[in-house]
């Protein structure tokens, strides 16, 4: 029994980091109202700064742009081979620092994140709807990890730690003493922290300020202010419990990043405003999660399967389960609005030309060209399933290539195992995705917003860890072989012949099956858009009790959203399968799946021409190839730039590029027929009816509102004021 | 006449505070009823009850049939519908988009067929709500770019074009000015003329006491009086709980 004990005991080490990291949640939702995904990101960064500063006295600067990059880029065209200037990557200060030099430096990096977190995008999206708020924040966390990979590269790294670890006896076992330190210090923070927002003037202003943002705005207390102090806090917090627990639980870009479920579990149980129910319940999970693994190894009923890595989806289940909409609503208006979900038409011209471009590349293509148009291709189906359920429902998925991955692992099971002929075995491995998709919106229906984001990414997580894992369920002898498909004797695998081309891998006979199924995927959501299905989903986005007043089944809608949008992401998954020819799970990991989302948001979550810019844009694709031929290589940069571009689409133009560039084009090219004229003497200056057709997006109001009628009845016209 | 809506005793609690005490209340058909009371009398909650948005107890008989505890949209398919005292209208897509959502009783069966090209649509009947409600020149625009006045009377008409027995009005001359208060309580009494009953729930006394065929008065949860806009106007109850406070100040 004792071994049981001891492990629960050891579970307080990552239990605090969890605490920590709900604790930090529930600041920094009473701040702006933001459930910051990246927190943990924070942890892990800071965890690295401090590392660095204390093992070689090297402070790393964050990625920057470096226009001279593009220079050397364009210079290199012409021959020419230059080195010019670039930001340094690290800032040398001696060889080692002390501990408490190098965690004052890391803490004050915290202190200084948070602050840029909310001064430069919360602040800004404070009163955006939770669409744009989970996407920053999911940005964020792209961002932190990427530049951490940019700068220490993805191995794991040694923290030494700085608490004593020698055993201490209880209760007939042994556990080392920096459990109970690190116990002592969460509980003396949380305390601290508990009386100060429940005595002090502040605390009282923060409670105010997230019950009612208006309210206290008008009573004078500044929101704005009161959100900076609290998103530092939480930020020191989160850097300085890492640093202390980083021993015990490792330090590698991703796992201290993916703390942040546990932690949404424990902030969700504590409904995002207790600090105590959070912090108990972290620790909780933290020790279970211990519990299960020692459980796992020595009790002969209970499979491997990594079962400890499921509880936090459990947690998070669970509490919505319970407690449906958990997230409490700040007292804030939202001003901003969803994307807009403009209907795309298939403009043949447009289409044609597009057509003939891609159709081009893959069969003529150098074969770099035509893996990165694959890849495209295959990205913009995989991006269209998030149009579906993100851009025309609103409800924000997170675990899209998760599913994606269901359906690969199924093909590779069903054609190559089981040798089922091909359009059968991939239409079936999509509907078992469709089917995982449809379990993991039942629980979700009853949620929107960022408690959905958050549903969807333990459970992206919970897939990959059960499924994927080299030990899951699924992975059995990875990697697995995809049988080429084959249709009526006609081969159009990655390897079968063609009749042009080089010969190599990819053969365009696969390019050209993959541009077909997209085609047939663009023209099917196009349609949806059109439909009466579609009508309802867009009424469910923009109001689902008014949506259910006027007849609608809300949660059938979102059922068959979340079935429609997952059978693409299995169409998209079984595509990634024949495309590498095997399975393997590291193209369906849960950061690619938050990279999918971001790119898809960047090019407009919310028309299906978005996702065929998404794909363009996606790593590896077209996009990226491009501006590698022409400049420079980004290599890992990619993940970083998408981070950023991410955040800033939100910040900037949260329609996307495909809004974006509707808008724009014509107001560009209305500038050119201007120029045009006047450099060709032309006096005209009449705008052609093209410019001034009003564009649904924002329509000028004295242009679009319709004056209600002046016509007055005469026997109701008098006597509104009363008896 | 038979009622279309008869609640017997409709209560609604939330925590120690009942939002609702025992309504009992009766839409005629072809009738224009008014539900009148100060804020906080429960008249918004009334509505949330009977059109299933809020856990109610007691009877709620919609033509002849017990709908107490029903899904909203299966209320809504069975001919009871409601407006929001907030609008609440599908921003993103065009009003005639908003009316076909309303209009339309959408089975998974039907969907796939819509989608495959069958048309299901119900257009005839948008049409004949947008005849009715002469409100051509805003089909294609979008809700959200309209004025007040419009985005009520788009709000009534999604109501009214879902095969409506009874609408539900939640204060809808809300926000409106005098002049498109009239406006607008003379497309009501268009409506009744089409056969659909309404309750109409309004802060605006002209409004309820000039188009209202007859009145029930709530004050904290109960009925206080029920009566012709005559009887209202002078009844004692009401002017004590309602008009004596409220309607002295608004002259």
């Amino acid at each position: 029994m004792e071994i049981y004990l001891q492990f629960i005991l050891l579970g307080i080490g990552s239990g605090v980091v969890f605490a920590a990291l709900a604790l930090g949640l529930v600041l920094t939702h009473r701040a702006s109202g933001v459930v910051n995904f990246a927190h943990g990101a924070i942890a892990m960064y800071v965890t690295y700064v401090y590392s660095s500063l204390k093992d070689d006295g090297a402070y790393p600067v964050p990625p920057l742009p470096n226009p001279f990059a593009i220079v050397e880029g364009i210079l290199s065209w012409v021959g020419i081979t230059v080195a010019l200037p670039d930001f340094p990557t690290f800032i040398q200060m001696g060889d080692e620092w002390p501990w408490w030099a190098a965690m004052l430096g890391a803490v004050i990096t915290a202190g200084v994140i948070g602050f840029l977190f909310h001064y430069l995008v919360f602040r800004v999206l404070r009163y955006q709807p939770p669409l744009a708020k989970v996407v920053s924040s999911v940005g964020l966390m792209l961002i932190l990890q990427a530049a951490v990979v940019i700068r220490f590269s993805n191995r794991a790294r040694n923290v030494e730690s700085l608490l004593p670890n020698d055993g201490v006896d209880v209760l007939g076992t042994t556990v080392p003493m920096d459990r109970f330190i690190l116990f002592g210090l969460m509980i003396a923070a949380t305390t601290v922290l508990y009386l100060v927002y429940q005595k002090t003037k502040f605390g009282i202003m923060t409670r105010a300020a997230a019950e009612n943002e208006q309210h206290a705005t008008l009573l004078g207390i500044s929101a704005d202010s009161i959100a900076a102090v609290n998103w530092i806090v939480a930020a020191m917090l989160a850097g300085l419990v890492g640093i202390l627990a980083a021993p015990i639980t490792g330090l590698n870009p991703l796992n201290m990043t993916l703390f942040i479920i546990p932690a949404l579990g424990a902030a969700l149980v504590a409904r995002f405003s207790s600090f105590w129910v959070a912090v108990w319940v972290g620790m909780g999970i933290g020790a279970g999660q211990s519990l299960l693994q020692i459980m796992e190894i020595r009790l002969d009923w209970i499979p491997d399967i990594n079962l400890s890595q499921g509880l936090p989806l459990v947690v998070i289940v669970v509490a919505m389960m319970v407690r449906g909409q958990v997230l409490p609503s700040r007292g804030a208006v939202e001003r901003g609005r969803l994307p807009l979900a403009l209907p795309t038409r298939i403009r043949p011209r447009v289409m044609t030309v597009w057509l003939i471009l891609m159709t081009w590349l893959l069969i003529w293509g150098p074969f770099e060209w035509r893996q990165a148009t694959i890849n495209t291709l295959i990205a913009a189906i995989l991006a269209m399933s998030l149009v579906v359920v993100t851009g025309y429902v609103g409800q924000i998925s997170l675990a899209q290539l998760s599913l994606a991955g269901i359906a690969a692992f199924m093909l590779s099971s069903l054609a190559t195992d089981a040798g089922v002929p091909f359009p059968i075995a991939p239409l079936l491995a999509a509907l078992v995705a469709t089917f995982f998709g449809l379990i993991v919106a039942i629980p979700a229906l009853r949620v929107r917003g960022a408690s959905l984001a958050i549903m969807t990414l333990a459970a992206g997580v919970a897939i990959e860890v059960f499924l994927f894992k080299s030990d899951g369920w699924l992975a059995g002898d990875s990697p697995r072989r995809v049988a080429d498909p084959s249709f009526l004797g006609i081969e159009f695998g990655p390897n079968s012949p063609f009749w042009f081309g080089d010969g190599k891998v990819p053969s365009p006979a696969f390019g050209l099956f993959v541009l077909l199924v997209l085609t047939g995927c663009f023209i099917a959501v196009i349609r949806l858009r059109q439909s009466m299905l579609g009508a309802q989903m867009l009424a469910v986005r923009a109001n689902e009790r008014a949506a259910a007043a006027a007849g609608v089944n809300v949660q059938g809608v979102k059922l068959a959203a979340f079935g429609i949008s997952s059978f693409l992401a299995g169409i998209g998954g079984t595509l990634t399968a024949y495309k590498f020819g095997t399975y393997s799970m590291e193209s369906f990991a849960i950061l690619a799946s938050l990279s999918l989302f971001a790119f898809s948001y960047l090019g407009g979550i919310a028309t299906v021409a978005g996702a065929i810019y998404a794909g363009t844009l996606y790593q590896q694709g077209i996009g990226t190839l491009a501006f590698e031929k022409l400049f420079f290589d980004l290599g890992r940069y990619e993940a970083y730039l998408a981070g950023i571009f991410l955040v800033i689409t939100a910040l900037v133009q949260p329609q996307g590029i495909d809004v974006f560039d509707r808008r724009e084009r014509r107001r560009i090219a209305w500038g050119f027929m201007v120029l045009w004229r006047r450099m060709t003497g032309n006096p005209d200056r009449t705008k052609p009816e093209w410019v001034t057709r009003i564009y649904p997006i924002y329509p000028k109001p004295q242009e679009a509102v319709a004056e209600a009628p002046e016509k007055v009845p005469a026997e109701v016209g008098e006597g509104g004021g009363g008896s | 006449m038979s009622a279309v809506l008869h609640t017997d005793g409709l209560t609604v609690q939330f925590g120690g505070l009942k939002a609702c005490n025992e309504i009992s209340l009766d839409v005629n058909r072809g009738e224009l009823l008014g539900l009148i009371g100060p804020n906080g009398a429960g008249k918004t909650t009334f509505i949330n009850a009977i059109t299933g948005f809020v856990p109610a107890t007691g009877r709620v008989l919609f033509d002849d049939e017990e709908v107490l505890g029903w899904v909203p949209h299966r209320i809504a398919h069975r001919g009871l519908t409601r407006t929001w005292q907030s609008l609440e209208l599908f921003g993103d897509i065009s009003v005639r988009a908003n009316l076909e959502v309303a209009a339309t009783k959408l089975t998974p069966i039907k969907a796939v067929r819509d989608y495959f090209g069958s048309s299901q649509r119900v257009a005839a009947r948008v049409d004949q709500t947008i005849d009715a409600l002469e409100m051509h020149e805003v089909l294609n625009a979008r809700p959200d770019d309209l004025s007040m006045g419009y985005r009520k009377l788009v709000g009534v008409a999604r109501a009214l074009v879902a095969d409506s027995k009874l609408v539900l009005l939640d204060e809808p001359a809300a926000g409106l000015d005098r002049s498109e208060t009239s406006w607008l309580a003379e497309k009501l009494r268009q409506v009744i003329d089409y056969g659909i009953s309404v309750l109409l729930v309004d802060h605006d006394m002209g409004l309820v006491l000039n188009v209202c065929d007859r009145i029930h008065v709530i004050d904290f949860g109960k009925t206080i009086a029920i009566g012709t806009p005559e009887e209202i106007r002078t009844d004692e109850a009401v002017i004590g709980a309602y008009l004596g406070s409220s309607g002295g100040e608004e002259q």
